[in-house]
């Protein structure tokens, strides 16, 4: 009897081993395949999400409130360094404005309707983040039905953070560029370099040790001093033209020495989301 | 009796606040627990369910813990990770364990903090395990054992050490 109970024990730990691999390499082949989760998990997760909601709200709000309270101490010197920019911003926007609008007539004039560069911002808030090490996820509050699509963009502050990888109705998943999944941080990526040549490539990874994005495989000539400004280059899939992703902070040879490996310091904190904007391309 | 205790809503409610709590407590504090390189997991509702199946073995009373811990882990699943069939898992075989070990040691606040250090240890190690199996990190064993592992070890038991006695105090009452 003692045999026979042990081998049952050992049948149920291996066929809930098997089941377990076989759901998650379903979920994942599902998760990496189609634009949308299964019309179950979907239907789930909004509700989950509509309950979240309520409990974040007020731990939000506190958090909100403390860290208002901590930057009221630093005000007075932060508000005359802002004056000053805030004077050379103003120029800076106006002729922002007319560019933009010179840029809207010529392109009305060559008949070109959508070109890489146009996206409309989608601004969400951030309900909650997963907690795991392995899969840095947050959840924002808008989806489907505000026009987010899987794989756009995501923005915070000044930098992009990220790609939708799930949406449902009312929110989605957002997978930010610190998640070293085989497929979360592969953006399409231009460097203007200081004599005025542009080096294409495509992000690779994230150092968790320094907190730098990784960029391998370039085999340009062209020489990429630190400082260098990173932006998406628009080429492939739903990434629009023109998203800062961050500041070339070193350039080595690779393990080879073949190839150039780029070190990029992150526009923005990566840690610290509240507010995020979604930028949706019209297809 | 399980049935006609308040415990039968109280349970289940208490389960999903302490894990939608868990994803709260990562947003608001995402700058201390997530500071490059390592990283603390909040698993409160680890918590609620190694303290459901302590204060079971103290008061003799039969809960459908399993179950439940299913169920969460479903959730966990879906609305977190978005890969279904880890957490689903885990968090049942985390009520089975300590079932087992309640069952050779008396417990109390001590011998639960062991208990729900061991628990801790098998959620995380399971989770890299799986999580390096499906191609989602590429961390080395040594990166997980000093960014993730010890970081989430200390964070996860002061919470028990905080929280033992609120939580003792709810299941009480709920009782």
């Amino acid at each position: 009897m003692q045999k026979f109970s042990f081998n049952r024990r050992l049948v149920i730990i291996i066929v809930c081993l098997i089941v377990s691999f076989a759901l998650m390499t379903v979920s994942v082949a599902i998760r990496n395949k189609k634009s949308t989760p299964p019309l179950v998990q979907q239907f789930g997760n909004d509700i989950v999400g509509l309950v979240d909601r309520v409990v974040a709200i007020p731990s939000n709000g506190l958090s909100g409130s403390v860290s208002s309270i901590s930057e009221l101490l630093n005000t007075y010197q932060e508000n005359q360094q802002l004056k000053k920019q805030v004077s050379e911003l103003a120029q800076t926007k106006v002729r922002d404005q007319t560019l933009a609008k010179e840029n809207q007539q010529l392109k009305k004039e060559v008949s070109l309707n959508n070109s890489l560069t146009d996206y409309t911002a989608v601004t969400a808030s951030v309900i909650t983040r997963t907690p795991s090490s392995w899969q840095n996820q947050v959840v924002i509050n808008k989806g489907a039905s505000a026009g987010v699509q899987k794989n756009m963009p995501v923005m915070s502050g000044s930098g992009l953070i990220g790609r939708v990888a799930e949406v449902n109705k009312t929110n989605s998943k957002v997978e930010l560029i610190t998640d070293n999944n085989d497929s979360a941080n592969r953006f399409a990526v231009s460097i203007t370099t200081k004599s005025g040549k542009t080096v294409n490539g495509v992000l690779s990874g994230y150092k968790a040790a320094t907190g730098q994005i990784t960029m391998n495989n370039i085999t340009t000539k062209a020489k990429i001093s630190k400082g260098d400004k990173v932006v998406t280059s628009g080429l492939g899939g739903l990434t629009p033209k023109g998203l800062y992703v961050g500041k070339v902070a070193k350039t080595t040879g690779d393990d080879y020495g073949l190839s150039t490996k780029l070190y990029i310091t992150p526009a923005t904190d990566l840690s610290d989301l509240n507010i995020v904007t979604v930028a949706v391309t019209k297809s | 009796m399980y049935r006609l205790s308040k415990l039968r809503f109280g349970f289940p409610i208490g389960l999903f606040f302490w894990l939608l709590i868990d994803g709260t407590v990562s947003q608001v504090f995402s700058v201390q627990l997530f500071r490059t390189p390592s990283t603390m997991v909040s698993h409160l509702v680890v918590l609620w369910l190694v303290c459901g199946a302590i204060f079971e073995a103290d008061s003799a009373l039969s809960m459908p813990l399993a179950r439940w811990a299913a169920v969460a882990g479903a959730v966990f699943d879906l609305y977190y990770t978005g890969i279904f069939g880890l957490y689903v898992f885990i968090f049942p075989l985390v009520i089975y364990m300590t079932r087992r070990l309640v069952s050779w040691i008396r417990p109390n606040f001590l011998s639960g903090l062991l208990v729900y250090f061991i628990d801790i240890t098998v959620v995380e190690a399971l989770g890299y395990l799986a999580s390096r199996a499906m191609h989602l990190n590429d961390a080395s064993g040594n990166a997980f054992l000093v960014n993730t592992l010890g970081p989430t070890l200390a964070f996860n038991l002061a919470m028990f050490v905080i929280l033992y006695f609120p939580i003792r105090w709810v299941y009480n009452w709920l009782k």
